[in-house]
């Protein structure tokens, strides 16, 4: 016991030699994350420069309703921010979409205008996207292209009846003005489409808000990803070392339980330096979480210090990959692939409802998971004993597997 | 005879490198073995040390099998392998305050077997800007200053310079004057001169051999 207290206060020793430069790097990565996040979320900086969708128009569209409507689309709808809408012939287009600049074509048919006005729609517009495209994108687009077909076609159905009831009641002197002013109507009730509905957010995921989910989601990611800053403390070390202290009465668990208690001990601070930043930041107003109303501050630091057991668990399996790989490139990718896919599995990213259900079960049952799962309701404000539970349970089995590691590799010599 | 090795076994899967390895040595004995590389020495000394396990045998001293009591083995035993089991981001005091409390190592310092090796030179410097003579110094500083009765040493002067050598030398011949008792695994010619019996292991099986200066018998006999 004496022997182990003295292994672990060595430890903690080491552990203040890498401390400062630790905190450091935490520090930069704080500010980078938090000048991004200010950008995306406050600024939306970024978005005047985001990817648009890029479709080209191919087909007759001199005629002045179709050329009317699409430059409206390209000057006053709020689809011009996500979708760039290019007229060009079908050999042009063709060619740009197998470059891969177009992300589909819309192939206008000749006679489009002619059917339409005639109140039918039997030369329907061609959408074309390549096979990787099926995803939600070219779904959205097939709508809009249907909503557009179909409101082209009804509103001109209600332009050809309104004028067949003036001329039966033998008000063609209004004739031209009334069908001016509906075609007005009609386009201004398209163009305002978005006052229709009101849009209200009840939350991304276990009814939390976004900036909630992911300064949850952000936070552990950072749990998860201090393993590999934390590599020179246990890649810096003697191969025969573990042997040597087992000969001299430290053996496998307590040289585990020394160092592992000592790394949770650093964690722990550099969790309270990213909450120190996260609460300065609140502070000055950079951003509020919604949940944490009127007290913010206050539960921010309660929130803290509820995960540290997911930063003991997350120390643990960290532990666990320094045991089981050696050297500090193999080391440092396997800390870094696990984090990432592991989180990326468990929703840290996107929330898990992006997934497929098989995908979101294995990503719930992962030890990343249950820590989100933690995380949520600590956020929240509860207790879930299920969480916190499977928290405990994981941390325990990676220190087990830790110690069967150093044992074997003690053995092994 | 006050230690004793008797029968001892090891195999890795189907290779026996230790087959029914015995031998005796007395208080003030320097046992040398010798060897290829590969040949198993350093699976000896681990086993004595208790690093490995044997899948037979014993080790007594003073009738009480070392390989099963862990709590004497550690007060009797001063381990050096082959590399250097210290903390490289912790200078010299840090290393040596791991096993031992202040005061002692401040006796040491000043007068005892830390002097001696010359530990008081580097105390403050980090290991990993020390040098391999350094660092082999300050392990068998750590292993020995507790004054075990029985020290095991792994290659202790692989790759280490003249002055270096000569310190340790000096010390590991006055440790046996006092009476401690030394298993040497060397390549060494020089170090066998400090050996007051000699041993080949070959084959897993540890031979007798009696060093008298013709270094291609010695080759031939490996």
């Amino acid at each position: 016991m004496k022997k182990g207290y003295a292994y672990f206060c060595v430890q903690m020793k080491r552990g203040r030699k890498v401390l400062p430069r630790h905190l450091l790097v935490n520090l930069l990565v704080c500010v980078c994350m938090g000048v991004l996040a200010f950008l995306f979320l406050e600024r939306g900086i970024l978005s005047e420069g985001r990817q648009k969708y890029r479709i080209g128009i191919v087909g007759n569209v001199t005629d002045t309703y179709l050329g009317f409507g699409i430059s409206a689309l390209q000057s006053l709808d709020d689809s011009r921010y996500v979708i760039d809408l290019v007229e060009m012939s079908g050999k042009e287009a063709e060619q740009a979409f197998h470059r891969g600049e177009l992300n589909g074509i819309a192939y206008v048919p000749d006679g489009l205008v002619a059917a339409v006005e005639s109140g039918a729609n039997d030369k329907p517009i061609t959408y074309v996207v390549s096979e990787g495209q099926k995803g939600i994108a070219s779904i959205v687009m097939q709508e809009i292209v249907d909503v557009a077909s179909d409101l082209v076609t009804r509103s001109q159905s209600a332009i050809f009846a309104m004028q067949e009831i003036l001329v039966a009641h033998d008000r063609r002197d209004i004739l031209l003005k009334a069908t001016e002013d509906l075609n007005l109507y009609l386009i201004e009730l398209v163009l305002s489409r978005s006052g229709l509905c009101e849009v209200e957010e009840l939350g991304m995921a276990d009814g939390l808000s976004v900036i909630t989910y992911y300064l949850g989601s952000i936070l552990l990611l950072f749990l998860l990803l201090c393993g590999i800053n934390n590599c020179l403390l246990f890649t810096r070390r003697a191969r025969e070392l573990p042997g040597f202290l087992a000969a001299k009465g430290i053996g496998c668990l307590g040289q585990t339980m020394g160092e592992y208690l000592a790394y949770v001990f650093l964690l722990g601070i550099c969790l309270l330096e990213v909450l120190g930043v996260l609460a300065l930041a609140m502070g000055k107003g950079v951003f509020s979480v919604p949940e944490w109303r009127h007290q913010e501050t206050e539960a921010l630091w309660r929130f803290g210090m509820s995960m540290l057991p997911v930063a003991a668990m997350f120390g643990a399996m960290q532990f666990l990959l320094y045991e089981l790989v050696e050297g500090v490139v193999g080391s440092m990718l396997l800390q870094f692939v696990c984090g990432i896919s592991m989180g990326y599995l468990s929703g840290f990213f996107y929330p898990q409802g992006f997934f497929p259900d098989t995908i979101q079960h294995i990503g719930r049952l992962l030890p990343t998971g249950v820590a989100l799962g933690y995380t949520h309701s600590s956020l929240l404000g509860e207790f879930s004993w299920a969480a916190t539970g499977g928290v405990v349970l994981y941390g325990a089995a990676f220190l087990a597997l830790a110690v069967a590691a150093r044992s074997y590799r003690i053995r092994r010599g | 005879m006050e230690i004793e090795l008797t029968g001892l076994y090891k195999s890795y899967k189907r290779k026996q490198v230790l087959d029914k390895v015995s031998l005796t040595a007395n208080p003030g004995d320097c046992v040398g073995i010798l060897g290829g590389n590969g040949c198993g020495k350093s699976t000896l000394l681990s086993i004595l040390a208790g690093v490995q396990k044997a899948d037979a045998g014993s080790f007594l001293y003073q009738r009480e099998d070392l390989l099963r009591n862990g709590k004497l083995r550690s007060e009797v035993l001063g381990y050096v392998p082959q590399g250097n089991p210290l903390m490289e981001e912790l200078n010299a005091w840090d290393n040596l305050r791991l096993w031992y409390d202040g005061g002692a190592i401040r006796r040491e310092l000043e007068g005892g077997v830390l002097e001696m090796l010359g530990i008081g030179a580097f105390l403050k410097t980090p290991v990993h800007k020390m040098s391999g003579g350094m660092k082999k110094r300050l392990s068998i500083g750590c292993a020995v200053m507790a004054n075990p009765k029985i020290l095991l040493l792994d290659e202790p002067s692989a790759a280490l310079d003249i002055v270096c050598k000569e310190h340790i030398y000096q010390y590991l011949a006055g440790y046996k004057a006092q009476g401690g008792t030394i298993f040497l695994a060397t390549h060494d010619i020089q170090e066998l001169e400090l050996c007051d019996q000699c041993y080949i292991l070959k084959e897993g099986r540890l031979m007798p051999y009696s060093y008298d200066g013709d270094i291609h018998r010695l080759a031939g006999e490996l």
